[in-house]
């Protein structure tokens, strides 16, 4: 079988690109770190007739979940926060389906065994 | 803009291609002065239109969005020292490398697609690209560094290139590599106008 000889700098780009992809997600899960963990909750409630609204902070903590009560003060920041680390979430799953791409171009061991897409859920 | 973009630029001005090139954009700024006052808040800027931004090694900040990572680079002077650069006037952190001061002393400015882009001329990039290839420690990055001078080779004007050559005061190791980047490409050296 004939075997293209390699090109040095497509696969040295490729290397980099790699290596860069990794550096940002060590970035992005270090950044993700910071923010609130949980998804936000509502509940209405019934009460003589009128309704009442509260925010939760749900989030898993081993087998316990735990609602955390947001108050109306506290809620615009709480869901920035969260759209960020969403952003972030998203920008990481970008990556690492980059890096398994490149895995199989530049014949690089998978230290996730094929679960990128799944790592950063 | 610097960095490899800068091909497409030419590839649509001058019809030099060049098509490798990986997702990070660099941005060159200006840190020469001390005007800390904030011109224009670039961090809140590049995160409106989507992008991340995060903490890098050595606390350089970078912004990510789409695959794609834009970072700002600024003048070194000096040695090899380390660390991130602050740019309070475009609330930005940037990293220091030399030889900088040649993209952006000569540059020039191009309408494209509806965005006004400032890059560097031709001569100043490929007089660039000749100095930091030998002082690449990839080989890869050396060879595109060099292909993409080959590139351009075609395009570059003498006169133009004296002029940005003329304006930098090299030491012998740079003139070194300038000679030696010359001889891999198969590029005269007296066209530099480098005695």
């Amino acid at each position: 079988m004939k075997v293209a000889e390699k090109d040095i700098v497509v696969h040295g780009m490729l290397d980099d690109e790699y290596g860069r992809c990794r550096e940002v997600i060590e970035a992005l899960l270090a950044k993700v770190e910071n923010y609130p963990r949980g998804a936000l909750n509502v509940r209405r409630k019934q009460n003589k007739g009128k309704e009442y609204v509260y925010h939760y902070l749900v989030r898993r903590d081993g087998k316990k979940v735990i609602n955390r009560h947001i108050s109306e003060k506290e809620l615009p920041e709480l869901q920035n926060l969260i759209e960020e680390r969403e952003k972030c979430r998203k920008e990481i799953r970008a990556y690492k389906k980059r890096m398994a791409y490149l895995e199989k171009l530049l014949n690089k061991p998978n230290p996730g065994g094929g679960r990128h897409e799944s790592a950063a859920q | 803009m610097i960095g490899s973009w800068v091909m497409l630029i030419y590839q649509k001005l001058y019809g030099a291609r060049y098509a490798l090139r990986t997702m990070d954009i660099d941005f060159a700024v200006h840190i020469a002065h001390a005007q800390r006052r904030l011109r224009a808040d670039l961090k809140l800027l590049i995160t409106s239109l989507g992008f991340t931004d995060y903490l890098a090694a050595e606390g350089v900040q970078k912004f990510t969005g789409g695959g794609y990572e834009v970072e700002f680079i600024g003048q070194r002077s000096g040695g090899r020292n380390t660390g991130f650069l602050s740019v309070p006037e475009w609330n930005v952190t940037a990293i220091p490398l030399p030889f900088i001061n040649i993209l952006m002393d000569f540059s020039d400015v191009a309408e494209l697609d509806g965005f006004t882009i400032r890059f560097p001329i031709p001569e100043a990039y490929f007089l660039h690209k000749l100095i930091i290839a030998w002082k690449r420690q990839s080989v890869a990055k050396r060879c595109k560094d060099l292909e993409q001078c080959t590139a351009i080779m075609q395009v570059i004007n003498d006169e133009r290139l004296h002029q940005v050559a003329q304006a930098q005061r090299f030491g012998k190791e740079t003139r070194r590599h300038i000679a030696a980047s010359c001889e891999t490409i198969g590029f005269p050296l007296h066209r530099i106008g480098l005695s």
